[in-house]
């Protein structure tokens, strides 16, 4: 194969990145656009009209570019907030399953910190947040490692960085163990 | 693992030793018991590599004992804690314990296979939390690691690891990296 061994095995957190940046977000444009149309995976591939202080819902790579041109706000999605991701952090500590969020939770995140972190309210208690979200997500797929199986593996509400992440090791591990597994013979 | 005809690890595998007791006399193979002899005369042992086992077994030419990394001293050690035994010592540098378990299984009856399958499945699972933990204990050190406290045992686990997990510990260490690169990293200047 042509690819470089470690593009082999899954893709990468960039990839995904770049993937979430399709999601709609809800920006504050401070600029007047035309409706106007760009290539994109959506049918619907036009966005606007912008009309300050209207609010507009236009991708997250959209609003990237705008904000990093000061020319919008953009207005975090109602789950990263404190109040929210408190709870999910509550939840998620105090019960044995995946508590739910958005899929690509971790990289919408990750961009909006990292862009627009002036617009989102406290920031800095979020990212925290986020950190020790991730961390005890982690300790709880590490117990599904334990309970791997040679068959099958039901991890509910997994995002899709944190599947990313197990995804080459638990491939390889299941498929050792279906190696070293004998079904009862049929006959 | 598999027993494809292109693995390499397949013919790694094979690459090991395994006891025969001859049955029959086999004239003109001396050579192959290591000796001056010029015949195999039955009831004669040697250590016959698996790759060419198979061809004397299926005949019923020779018996072969179970081989010592999968004999019942390993087993009770297993038994006891499978994050204790060195797997490499047992099969040799770079060896794959599990592959070398995985043919003895083929060739082996019903029940003897199902009793081996056994015990490789429970090293492998009772192995497989530590190997990972310690995989994204070292990507965390980052590039400057490899000091740190770092425990006599789990030093010692780490060079008793056999070559498939070798490879799960490589897998598990990249992507813990690649997560934590991208996560710490905050490039503007690229968007």
């Amino acid at each position: 194969m042509a690819l470089p061994q470690s593009l082999r095995t899954s893709v990468t957190p960039l990839e995904l990145e770049l993937i979430a940046s399709e999601h709609l977000v809800e920006i504050v444009p401070l600029i007047t656009m035309e409706k106007t149309a760009f290539i994109s995976v959506r049918i619907e591939g036009a966005y606007g009209p912008l009309r300050p202080p209207a609010k507009c819902r236009v991708p997250l790579w959209m609003a990237t570019n705008l904000k990093l041109k000061k020319k919008c706000h953009i207005v975090p999605p109602e789950w990263l907030s404190v109040d929210f991701l408190q709870e999910r952090l509550t939840r998620e500590t105090s019960r044995p399953e995946f508590s739910k969020l958005p899929f690509r939770f971790a990289e919408i995140a990750k961009v909006i910190l990292d862009v627009a972190s002036d617009d989102v309210q406290n920031a800095d208690k979020i990212k925290s947040l986020l950190k020790d979200l991730r961390e005890a997500r982690q300790a709880k797929s590490r117990d599904g490692l334990q309970k791997l199986d040679h068959s099958e593996l039901s991890l509910p509400n997994l995002c899709s960085m944190e599947i990313n992440e197990i995804r080459p090791f638990f491939i390889q591990a299941m498929g050792i163990l279906t190696q070293l597994v004998r079904e009862p013979s049929a006959e | 693992m598999d027993n494809d005809y292109f693995s390499i690890d397949a013919i790694l595998a094979e690459n090991q030793k395994i006891q025969c007791t001859f049955k029959v006399d086999i004239p003109d193979m001396g050579h192959l018991a290591g000796g001056s002899d010029r015949d195999i005369k039955s009831l004669t042992k040697a250590p016959i590599p698996i790759w060419l086992a198979y061809i004397i077994l299926f005949s019923d030419w020779a018996d072969f004992t179970i081989p010592s990394p999968f004999g019942t001293r390993v087993r009770n050690a297993l038994k006891a804690e499978p994050r204790s035994v060195k797997l490499s010592n047992l099969v040799g540098a770079g060896g794959l314990w599990y592959g070398f378990g995985k043919m003895v299984m083929d060739i082996l009856s019903e029940e003897q296979a199902n009793g081996i399958s056994e015990v490789l499945t429970k090293a492998f699972k009772g192995r497989l939390l530590e190997v990972i933990d310690q995989a994204q204990h070292f990507a965390a050190l980052g590039p400057a690691g490899g000091g740190g406290p770092s425990t006599d045992t789990a030093q010692s686990f780490r060079e008793g690891l056999d070559g498939t997990e070798r490879e799960l510990f490589a897998l598990a260490q990249e992507s813990a990296k690649r997560m934590k690169r991208w996560h710490e990293g905050n490039d503007k200047a690229r968007r």
